[in-house]
C-alpha cells in the first residue's frame, strides 16, 4: 500500500501499542492514521511474548489497570470479530520463602478488595494443584487465580483484520517501512520520513518499546526507559498437564506454562543482563533454564526443547509504562516502557491514550503513567534482584507505584530481599 | 504375525549370536534382538505404524537415516516424546504410542484426516466466539486433544551430571562424513588446532593424531560464533576461528499426496535395515528419484528377496496410496497415468542439512529448485567464518519440477497443506514470517528440516518472488531438539 502524503497521527511501531492505539482513534473518527512497521506487524516483543493476561499484580494501581485490560481482552473476540484464544488457564506465584508469604497475604487481601479472584495455597495444597513441582525444592505455597492467557499473533491478526474491515484506507498499517527521520520545526512535530516516503503529521505516537530511545532520539527527547534483553525456550508439545501459568523469583526469577497446543514455554531469567537492543538467543540461558527449572520441577527434566528466542523489556525506573505526551515536544505522544507488560496491558493503556489524544486531557486512570512524571534528567538504575523490592508497598490503598526500598511500607516490615537458603 | 527378518547370512562369522528381547509396544509384545534400534524391532515384527502426526492424526513409521525426522516419536519406559530409531532395545521395554487411541496402529482421532480440508491453520480465527459462555468449552476441547506426550510426574531420575567444557581452537568441523574428516585431517596437517564433532559414533576415523575427535557429540547450536555440542558425558562450548560444516543432506520428498505414509523411506535407511539389521523394509519396492543411493538400495533390496517394480523420476511420482501404510503409488509417464501396487517408497533425493547455516544467519540461494548455502569461490559463507564442505553445499542436489498437488502436504510435523500455505498469500499474509506464524509450519520438532525446501518453493510459486532472496523466516537455535535435563551441567574446574 502506498504511503499517504499527509496524517493526523502518524503510529511508529506496528506491535500490540501500536495496533491498539490505531484501533482506539479509528474508534474515535480520527481521521487518518499510518502506522508504520520496520518488519511485519508484531515482529518485535509482541510475538516474541507468551501472553500472560493476569489481573493479579503486586500493586493496587497495576492491578487496576490490569482488570479493566483482561476485561477487555475478554470481550476482545466478540469486539474485533476474530478469535484470539483467551482462556482461563490460571496463574500462580509459587512461593519458597516464608516472607514471600507473609508478603503475599496483604496482596491477596488487596486483590480481594479490588475483587480478583486469588487465594493464597498451602504447600500441600500447592502440589495437589500443581503436581508438577513434586520433588523439587520444598515450597512455601502459592498465589492461584483465575488469571488468562492468550494467542499473542491471534491478537496481532485481529487488531489487523478489524482496522482493514471498519477504516479501510483510513487507518493503515504499512509494514516494511523504516522511519529515518523525523522533521520537527518551531518546536513541533511536522513529518514523519521513511524509506518509503514522507508523511506529514501534527502527531507521532512513538510505540516502538525496545527501540524507543532510538526513536526518541530523533526528536531529541530524553526518557530514562531502556531495553533489556528477556528469552524464552519452547518445548515439545505435552498432554494436559499444568495447571496454571507459574512464576516464581526465589532464588532468581522463573516462569513456565502450558500453551494451549501442549508445549511448555519457560524461562530463566538473568538480572545482570545489560541494558541494549539485543534479541539473540544464547546458549547460557538454555543452561540457566534447564537448572533452573529442574531444581524446581524435576519432571521437566524430560521434556524436549525444540526451540528458543529472545526479545526485550523495554524497562522504566518504576516498572510502569510510559503513556502519553511530553512537554519536551508538542506532537511527540509515547506507548513505551512496557517493562514486560505490554501485551498485558496496551489495549487498554492506548485506550486511555486515544481519549487524551481526542479530548485533550488525560482521563484520571492515565495520570500515574504520563511520561512527564520523569524530569528529563531520570536515569535507569540497576534494575533490583529482588523482584519484590521494585513493588515496596503492600499495595494498600494509595500506595505508590514507584520502585520504594525494599520493606518500607510493608506490613510485616520483613520484606527485605534475601537469597533463598 | 509376519515376520519381516531376512535369513542370516550363510557364513555364521558374519552374523553373531544375538539374544533375544521381548519389548512391548501399544500393550502388545514383540521379539527382537538385543541393542537393534526400537523401531527396528517393531518393523521387523510388522508393526510399521510408530507415531500419529500432531494435527490429523496421519500414521506415520521408520522413515530417515538420521533421527532427524520425528515420525517415530513414542513413549519409552515412562519418557515421552522419544526417537524409538536412537533407542537400543533392551528386555522388558515398554513403549506406548502417544497421541493416538486406542493405537498408534488403529487410531479412531484418524477420521479426522478426512475432514482435513475443514479444518485450515487458521480454522479457529472467526470460530468458537458463540455463544459466549461455551467460549473456554471449546477451548478446553482443543486443550484436551493437544499434547503429545505424558509429563512424567515423580520418575525416578535417569539423569546423568554432564560438565560443561570450552575449546577454543584454530579449526573447528561439523560432521564426520569424508569431507569432513578431510577437511580436518588437511587442517591438522597445515599446523591448525582441530576439533571434529560427529553424532554417530564409530561413524568417523580420523587419523591425524593432532584431530581432537569428540566422537558422538551432536552440534546443537551456533551462538555468535560458538558452536555448542552435547554428548553423552558433556556439553561443549566450541570457539573456532573457522567452523566447517559437513553436515550432509536429509532425505527429499516430494511433495504429492501421501508422502507420509509408512513405508515411504530414505535410500540409505532402506540400506541400513537389510544390511544392517537384517530386516526387510518391503517385498515390492517403488524408487524415486536420480540420486546415487537408490542404486545401493535397488542391489540391497535384490538380495533382500524383494522386487523393485519400477523406478521413476521425482516429476513422474503423483500420489501415494494405503491407509496405514504404503498400498501402492499413481506415476504419470509418457504411456500414461498408472497405478503400480508396491508396499515400499524408497526416495532416492537428498537436499543440504542447511542447519548451520541458517543458524548461524548466513544467507541461502535457490539452485535447480534447491535451497543451498550461498558460497564464495572458496566455500566461504556470508558469515565469513564459516565454510561448507562436502554434500551439504548442495552441489549434487536436484529437485526437477514437481506438479504440486494442492492436498500434498508441505510441512509434516503440523500437517501443513499446499493449498493452506498459498490461501495466506491471497489473504495478504505473504509474508514468510506470517506464513509460518498463520500455519505453524517450520515450527514443529523438526523445525523445518524436512518442509523449508518445499515451504520456499510454494510460497515463491504462489507469491512470484525468490524467497530464499528475501529473507526466510529466522532460524532459532537449538539445532536439533534437547532434553531440558540434558542441558544441566556443572562448569568444568579447568576453564575456571
Amino acid at each position: 500500500m502506498t504511503l499517504p502524503a499527509t496524517a493526523d497521527v502518524v503510529v511508529i511501531g506496528g506491535g500490540i501499542a501500536g495496533l491498539a492505539a490505531a484501533r482506539e482513534l479509528a474508534a474515535r473518527g480520527v481521521g487518518r492514521v499510518a502506522v508504520v512497521e520496520r518488519d511485519y506487524p508484531g515482529a518485535g516483543a509482541t510475538g516474541r511474548n507468551v501472553a500472560r493476561i493476569r489481573r493479579m499484580q503486586l500493586t493496587e494501581e497495576l492491578s487496576r489497570v490490569a482488570m479493566a485490560c483482561q476485561d477487555k481482552y475478554e470481550r476482545m473476540g466478540g469486539d474485533l470479530g476474530s478469535n484470539i484464544l483467551f482462556y482461563r488457564l490460571g496463574y500462580a506465584w509459587i512461593l519458597y520463602d516464608a516472607d514471600e508469604v507473609e508478603r503475599m497475604r496483604d496482596i491477596v487481601a488487596m486483590h480481594a478488595r479490588l475483587g480478583i479472584r486469588s487465594a493464597l495455597l498451602s504447600p500441600d495444597e500447592t502440589l495437589h494443584h500443581l503436581p508438577v513441582f513434586t520433588g523439587g525444592d520444598p515450597v512455601a505455597g502459592c498465589v492461584l487465580s483465575d488469571d488468562a492467557i492468550v494467542h499473542h499473533d491471534a491478537v496481532v491478526w485481529a487488531h489487523l483484520d478489524h482496522l482493514e474491515r471498519v477504516a479501510p484506507g483510513r487507518v493503515a498499517v504499512h509494514p516494511h517501512t523504516s522511519v529515518t527521520s523525523v522533521d520537527v520545526d518551531g518546536g513541533r512535530v511536522r513529518a514523519v520520513v521513511t524509506d518509503r516516503g514522507r508523511i506529514e503529521t501534527p502527531l507521532v505516537l512513538n510505540a516502538t518499546d525496545g527501540w524507543s530511545t532510538e526513536v526518541n532520539a530523533m526528536v531529541g527527547v530524553r526518557m530514562p526507559n531502556r531495553p533489556r534483553r528477556r528469552e524464552v525456550l519452547v518445548t515439545a508439545p505435552l498432554r494436559r498437564t499444568i495447571e496454571a501459568a507459574v512464576t516464581f523469583y526465589r532464588p532468581s526469577e522463573g516462569w513456565f506454562n502450558q500453551t494451549l497446543r501442549g508445549e511448555v514455554v519457560m524461562g530463566a531469567v538473568d538480572t545482570d543482563e545489560p541494558i541494549g537492543i539485543d534479541q539473540r538467543s544464547s546458549w547460557a540461558f538454555l543452561r540457566r533454564t534447564a537448572e533452573l527449572m529442574t531444581r524446581k520441577a524435576p519432571a521437566l527434566r524430560d521434556v524436549t526443547v525444540i526451540r528458543q528466542w529472545g526479545g526485550m523489556y523495554d524497562i522504566t525506573p518504576d516498572h510502569v509504562p510510559i503513556v502519553g505526551p511530553t512537554a519536551q515536544l508538542d506532537g511527540w505522544w509515547q506507548a513505551v516502557g512496557w517493562s514486560g507488560r505490554g501485551m498485558l496491558l496496551a489495549p487498554y493503556l492506548t485506550e486511555l491514550l486515544a481519549e487524551h489524544i481526542v479530548t485533550g486531557s488525560p482521563p484520571e486512570m492515565l495520570r500515574p503513567f504520563l511520561p512527564d512524571r520523569f524530569p528529563p534528567t531520570a536515569e535507569l538504575e540497576g534494575a533490583e534482584a529482588d523482584y519484590y523490592a521494585r513493588y515496596g508497598s503492600s499495595g494498600g490503598p494509595g500506595s505508590g507505584s514507584t520502585s520504594s526500598a525494599a520493606g518500607v511500607g510493608s506490613s510485616s516490615g520483613n520484606t527485605t530481599s534475601r537469597p533463598s537458603s | 504375525m509376519t515376520s519381516r527378518r531376512i535369513p542370516p547370512h550363510a557364513d555364521p562369522a558374519s552374523a553373531p549370536p544375538r539374544r533375544r528381547v521381548r519389548v512391548s509396544f501399544d500393550g502388545r509384545t514383540t521379539e527382537g534382538y538385543e541393542g537393534e534400534p526400537l523401531a527396528v524391532t517393531l518393523l521387523a515384527a510388522d508393526r510399521p505404524v510408530l507415531s500419529r502426526s500432531f494435527r490429523f492424526h496421519r500414521p506415520r513409521g521408520l522413515m530417515c537415516d538420521t533421527g532427524q525426522c520425528g515420525w517415530c516419536e513414542c513413549e519409552v519406559d515412562g519418557r515421552p516424546s522419544v526417537r524409538s530409531c536412537q533407542v537400543p532395545v533392551r528386555d522388558g521395554l515398554v513403549a506406548r504410542s502417544e497421541h493416538a487411541w486406542p493405537t498408534a496402529d488403529r487410531d479412531l482421532f484418524g477420521l479426522l484426516d478426512v475432514a482435513s480440508r475443514l479444518v485450515p491453520p487458521t480454522f479457529y480465527h472467526h470460530r468458537f466466539l458463540r455463544p459466549r459462555r461455551l467460549r473456554k468449552r471449546y477451548l478446553d476441547v482443543i486443550r484436551r486433544f493437544g499434547g503429545r506426550g505424558r509429563l512424567p510426574i515423580d520418575q525416578p531420575s535417569d539423569a546423568r551430571s554432564r560438565t560443561a567444557r570450552a575449546l577454543d581452537v584454530d579449526v573447528l568441523v561439523v560432521g564426520g562424513g569424508n569431507a569432513g574428516v578431510a577437511a580436518a585431517e588437511d587442517a591438522a596437517a597445515s599446523g591448525s588446532s582441530v576439533v571434529l564433532v560427529e553424532a554417530v559414533p564409530g561413524r568417523a576415523r580420523p587419523r591425524h593424531p593432532a584431530i581432537r575427535f569428540l566422537d558422538g557429540a551432536t552440534a546443537v547450536g551456533w551462538y555468535e560464533g560458538v558452536v555448542t555440542a552435547i554428548d553423552d558425558s558433556s556439553l561443549w562450548s566450541i570457539r573456532a576461528d573457522r567452523v566447517v560444516a559437513a553436515t550432509g543432506t536429509y532425505e527429499h520428498l516430494p511433495s504429492v499426496r501421501g508422502i507420509d505414509r509408512p513405508g515411504v523411506m530414505g535410500a540409505r535407511r532402506v540400506v541400513d535395515l537389510i544390511r544392517r539389521h537384517r530386516v526387510s523394509p518391503g517385498q515390492r519396492a517403488l524408487l524415486v528419484g536420480q540420486a546415487e543411493d537408490l542404486e545401493a538400495a535397488d542391489s540391497a533390496l535384490r538380495d533382500a528377496g524383494a522386487a523393485v517394480v519400477v523406478h521413476v523420476a521425482t516429476g513422474e511420482l503423483r500420489a501415494v496410496l494405503g491407509r496405514r501404510r504404503v498400498e501402492g503409488a499413481v506415476v504419470v509417464r509418457a504411456d500414461g497415468t498408472r497405478r503400480v501396487a508396491v508396499d515400499l517408497v524408497v526416495v532416492g533425493d537428498r537436499t543440504p542439512n542447511l542447519d548451520l547455516v541458517l543458524g548461524a544467519g548466513a544467507r541461502v540461494e535457490s539452485r535447480d529448485g534447491v535451497l543451498v548455502p550461498l558460497l564464495d569461490r572458496d566455500g566461504r559463507t556470508t558469515v565469513p567464518s564459516l565454510t561448507v564442505v562436502g554434500s551439504s553445499t548442495g552441489t549434487a542436489s536436484r529437485v526437477p519440477p514437481l506438479a504440486v498437488h494442492p492436498r500434498a502436504l508441505v510441512c509434516f510435523c503440523e500437517d501443513v497443506h499446499v493449498d493452506e500455505i498459498r490461501a495466506q498469500v491471497g489473504a495478504g499474509y505473504g509474508d514468510p514470517e506470517l506464513v509460518k506464524r498463520r500455519t505453524g509450519a517450520l515450527t514443529g520438532p523438526c523445525q523445518g528440516k524436512y518442509c523449508l525446501q518445499a515451504f520456499t518453493a510454494v510460497l515463491g510459486a504462489t507469491a512470484g518472488r525468490d524467497v530464499a532472496t528475501d529473507g526466510l523466516p529466522t532460524a532459532r537455535p537449538p539445532l536439533r531438539p534437547i532434553r531440558l535435563g540434558d542441558l544441566v551441567a556443572v562448569d568444568d574446574p579447568a576453564d575456571a
